[in-house]
């Protein structure tokens, strides 16, 4: 086939599955289906969602619109599009291969400013991969290098456009407990010696900013870059996401941010649910992970599957995160969570608004009303089932093209026992 | 001479076999008559428990069939009847369970685990699964290094595993016998050993072997050297083989050779009473691995992984290898990298062996859900897998990938009575197993803390949870 044919016959199919990302916005009317809306009209059970020009111009029941493509939502449910959290979706492609993964350095003196959304592979595999389960946005984190900070995390969408962002820095990531205190002299008191430090050398860096620059103050232990991060989280222009497990560690921090007075976001926080009080009364935010019950090492010994909904419990914002390339898992991981406890709509909140009340982006995500961003999935059932998948992911109001690599390998490889001519199929 | 050698063979496994019986398993077949091989047996006993009558249930049986309003009556560690018109015995120890709106299932096997060697918590000092010393470590055995305390068996249980295999890690091309467990609290992993299950015998294709040793400066450094390597274990293993078999046979100099254990282990793969367990994921790969079980006369049973079994769906049916397999995981390393969510479907639907398989502590515990997951993609490509097919991923198959399904793994008169009750059905993400009877006897119990076993080492935060 000739080149010409060849994209001839790609664009015919990219606009038979009327699914490509540069096309038109469309007017999109989803008929009858169960609407999370996570707004006080709550959950209605049999609802049309009009969409128009990239937003949510309705919700109801009994919409019509001209020309509007509709899609069948019976016995189908919509909620927002899956926000996943902490992973380095468009940061790597394969982990083994580190020609592929950008996420950390290795690199001395880049800690708090090491900034990877400038990087962000929109054409990664993981995209589509990800998509096709639901995950419309994402908040990517860097890897902790050699130092207690990680840098800077950013949302990002999945639409697999060359500008995918939607916020950069929206907060630093560091890391407190055993890992801290590996990256800084073997305990955690030389890690949290170092949280300090940085935090005092910021604020001293800012009231002797410009002589600082001139070369006039004594010399500072970190990057003029790392110090002007670091006081984006002192100005409480960003947070700072910690990670820490173990329960007297995660208390260390909540007094660290208390002294510094600065936003904080915890994650990890295994033994978060033995603590969950002093979390909650200082308003602080935790991002866990809902199937991870391994007490993987000794400042995580606490680990259960019911600390999600103890932490909701008690008043807690909780929020979830699980992989990088099987980031759309975290529906599952939601289930888990709401059979261990958690209540169900504050499940779906934790993978869709509430992550961005705290990062970013609520003013027209995470709630279906009219006048939001039309980024949602309809689903064949309840989203957190492992029987369920999506059966249509839209963003910005247009509906997002769900093959993905291994959906191709699928058609390729689906009836290999009657035909071996493999490699002409695409 | 192969029809010679065949036939000593299977005399010699034979007689193995009926020797068995009278003294119990393990006998590395390269010496039946080595009293030393009568070491590490299955100490293994089956708890008194009294009968049950599970009732009303939806029964799942791992047969293909899916029973509404059934009942499963188990006694003395065995499964007496399944069905819908199963007679109540009189009995005055007879426990009678309502079932209502519960599923059962045969226990969750799973033939993939590192629980024991890779304990939790994960420090370097229990650190006990890959011998990274030598690329053909055969003479090691993964009870060896089974810590019978990893708190992560309790949790495997909860989530309904009744049976696993234990293998050593893939850093080697033949990385040690793996063992067979009933998931029981042990003193010992002899305890723990699933009486008269064959062993397996872990190898490794692809990437790891190659990175380890080729790191290292040392062979392999790449897949053509993997190959050369468990061609030369074959060739001396056939010698080692051949050489007991002329002692036994009274040929020779009537002196018994020196054993050796790792070429031991070797030649039980070659007598067929060892059972291949191949970490493999490239569709080539396990085509090659079946070229070298030609040349030698043995047979992979089960390939592990198989990230693209989907591509040689139809030859793992010729060749009746199983494929252990999961769900979803992909792209954390290049041999992983081709990933279809419907690969166990797909490996199903070219009728051979499929395999749900977790490798993974956390995984072990949602295998019913794995499944469920794999069921859905082949669902969505068209094909109409349900529950009561599905589970044989998990159950049965599982028991075929590891030699015990003529014990374990369905729900059939005379079976071992591995079986959970679960409080919904097991497809479903909200569900969780409640009881869990191992052998007939009730091993766990999510609404009564009696029958929720903690290791040794779990009491540690035993304490601080009630503060």
């Amino acid at each position: 086939m000739s080149k010409l044919l060849k994209s001839l016959a790609i664009m015919a199919l990219v606009v038979g599955a009327g699914s490509h990302n540069q096309a038109q916005a469309e007017s999109i009317l989803i008929k009858g289906a169960k609407v999370y809306t996570m707004t006080s009209a709550g959950t209605l059970e049999n609802a049309d969602v009009l969409i128009e020009d990239g937003l949510i111009r309705n919700i109801g029941e009994g919409i019509s619109a001209s020309g509007a493509k509709v899609v069948d939502g019976k016995g189908k449910v919509v909620t927002s599009g899956i926000f996943a959290l902490e992973n380095q979706i468009g940061l790597v492609e394969i982990g083994a291969i580190e020609g592929t993964r950008d996420s950390g350095t290795e690199l001395e003196n880049s800690g708090a400013s090491f900034r990877v959304s400038d990087v962000f592979n929109a054409k990664s595999t993981l995209i589509p991969m990800n998509r096709e389960g639901g995950v419309t946005r994402t908040l990517i984190k860097p890897y902790n290098g050699k130092s207690v900070f990680a840098g800077y995390g950013a949302i990002m969408d999945m639409t697999g456009d060359y500008d995918s962002l939607i916020l950069s820095d929206v907060a630093i990531f560091a890391t407190y407990g055993e890992h801290a205190a590996h990256l800084s002299g073997g305990s955690r008191a030389s890690a949290l010696h170092e949280l300090n430090k940085s935090f005092a050398q910021a604020k001293e860096y800012a009231v002797n900013k410009e002589a600082v620059k001139r070369g006039e103050y004594r010399q500072l232990d970190y990057s003029l870059a790392d110090l002007e991060a670091l006081n984006r989280v002192l100005t409480k222009e960003i947070p700072l996401v910690v990670s820490v497990n173990r329960a007297n560690d995660i208390l260390t921090m909540l007094d660290f941010a208390k002294s510094h007075n600065i936003s904080l976001v915890l994650s990890g926080v295994a033994e978060g649910w033995k603590v969950a009080d002093e979390i909650a009364k200082a308003n602080v935010p935790v991002i866990v992970d809902p199937m991870d019950n391994i007490p993987s090492s000794f400042e995580s010994l606490g680990k259960r599957y019911e600390n999600a909904g103890l932490l909701n419990k008690a008043g807690v914002k909780v929020m979830f995160s699980t992989s990088t390339h099987n980031a759309d898992n975290v529906r599952q991981a939601a289930g888990n969570a709401v059979a261990y406890g958690m209540p169900y709509d504050k499940a779906l909140a934790a993978v869709t608004s509430i992550p961005a009340k705290v990062f970013g982006g609520a003013s027209n995500y995470g709630k279906l009303m009219p006048g939001f961003k039309a980024e949602l999935v309809l689903w064949t059932g309840d989203p957190f089932e492992v029987t369920t998948y999506a059966d249509t992911v839209i963003i910005d109001g247009k509906v997002q093209d769900l093959s993905s690599r291994a959906k191709r390998l699928e058609q390729r490889y689906k009836d290999i026992s009657t035909d071996n001519n493999t490699f002409y199929r695409k | 001479m192969k029809v010679m050698q065949f036939s000593k063979s299977f005399l010699a496994a034979f007689v193995g076999a009926a020797f068995l019986v009278g003294c119990g398993e393990d006998e590395p077949a390269s010496h039946p008559k080595d009293s030393d091989s009568q070491a590490f047996v299955s100490q293994y006993e089956v708890r008194e428990y009294h009968p049950v009558l599970i009732k009303n249930a939806t029964i799942l049986t791992a047969t293909g069939e899916k029973i509404e309003n059934g009942s499963v009556l188990f006694s003395e560690g065995e499964i007496v009847a399944v069905g819908t018109d199963v007679e109540a015995p009189s009995d005055d120890n007879l426990e009678v369970i309502d079932a209502e709106g519960k599923w059962v299932t045969p226990g969750i096997i799973d033939v993939h685990s590192h629980l024991g060697v890779y304990p939790a918590p994960g420090v370097q000092s229990s650190a006990d699964g890959n011998e990274m010393t030598a690329p053909v470590t055969a003479d090691v055995w993964a009870e060896h290094s089974v810590w019978p305390q990893d708190p992560q068996f309790q949790l495997a249980l909860a989530g309904g595993v009744t049976s696993l295999q234990i293998l050593p890690g893939s850093a080697n091309l033949v990385g040690g016998r793996g063992v067979t467990l009933k998931n029981v609290p042990g003193r010992s992993v002899m305890e723990m050993k699933f009486p008269e299950a064959p062993y397996g015998l872990k190898m490794a294709c692809g990437e790891n072997p190659k990175r380890v040793y080729g790191s290292k400066g040392q062979a392999p450094m790449t897949r053509m050297g993997n190959v050369a390597g468990y061609r030369k274990s074959w060739i001396a293993a056939k010698d080692y083989m051949e050489k007991w078999d002329e002692y036994e046979s009274g040929l020779g100099n009537g002196k018994p050779p020196k054993r050796d254990l790792r070429l031991e282990s070797l030649a039980g793969v070659l007598r067929g009473e060892i059972l291949i367990q191949n970490h493999c994921y490239r569709a080539d790969e396990m085509l090659v691995m079946m070229e070298i079980a030609k040349e030698f006369d043995f047979k992979v049973t089960t390939f592990h992984h198989g990230v693209e079994a989907y591509k040689i769906a139809d030859k793992l049916a010729e060749n009746d290898v199983c494929s252990a397999l999961w769900s979803d995981w992909w792209g954390f390393k290049q041999e992983a990298y081709d990933m279809v969510e419907s690969n166990v479907a797909l490996v199903d639907k070219a009728d051979a062996c499929a395999v749900v398989h977790s490798d993974s502590a956390t995984v072990i515990q949602h295998l019913n859900k794995e499944a469920a997951k794999a069921m859905t993609s082949g669902n969505r490509l068209g094909m109409d897998i349900k529950p009561e097919h599905a589970i044989k991923w998990i159950t049965i198959n599982a028991a075929k990938a590891i030699g015990v399904e003529e014990k374990t793994g369905s729900l059939e008169e005379g079976k071992m009575a591995d079986i959970v009750l679960w409080d919904g059905n097991p497809f479903s993400v909200y569900t969780k197993a409640e009881k869990v009877y191992v052998d007939g006897a009730l091993m766990f119990d999510r609404n009564n803390e009696q029958f929720q076993p903690v290791s040794d080492f779990k009491l540690t935060t035993i304490d601080t949870e009630s503060n």
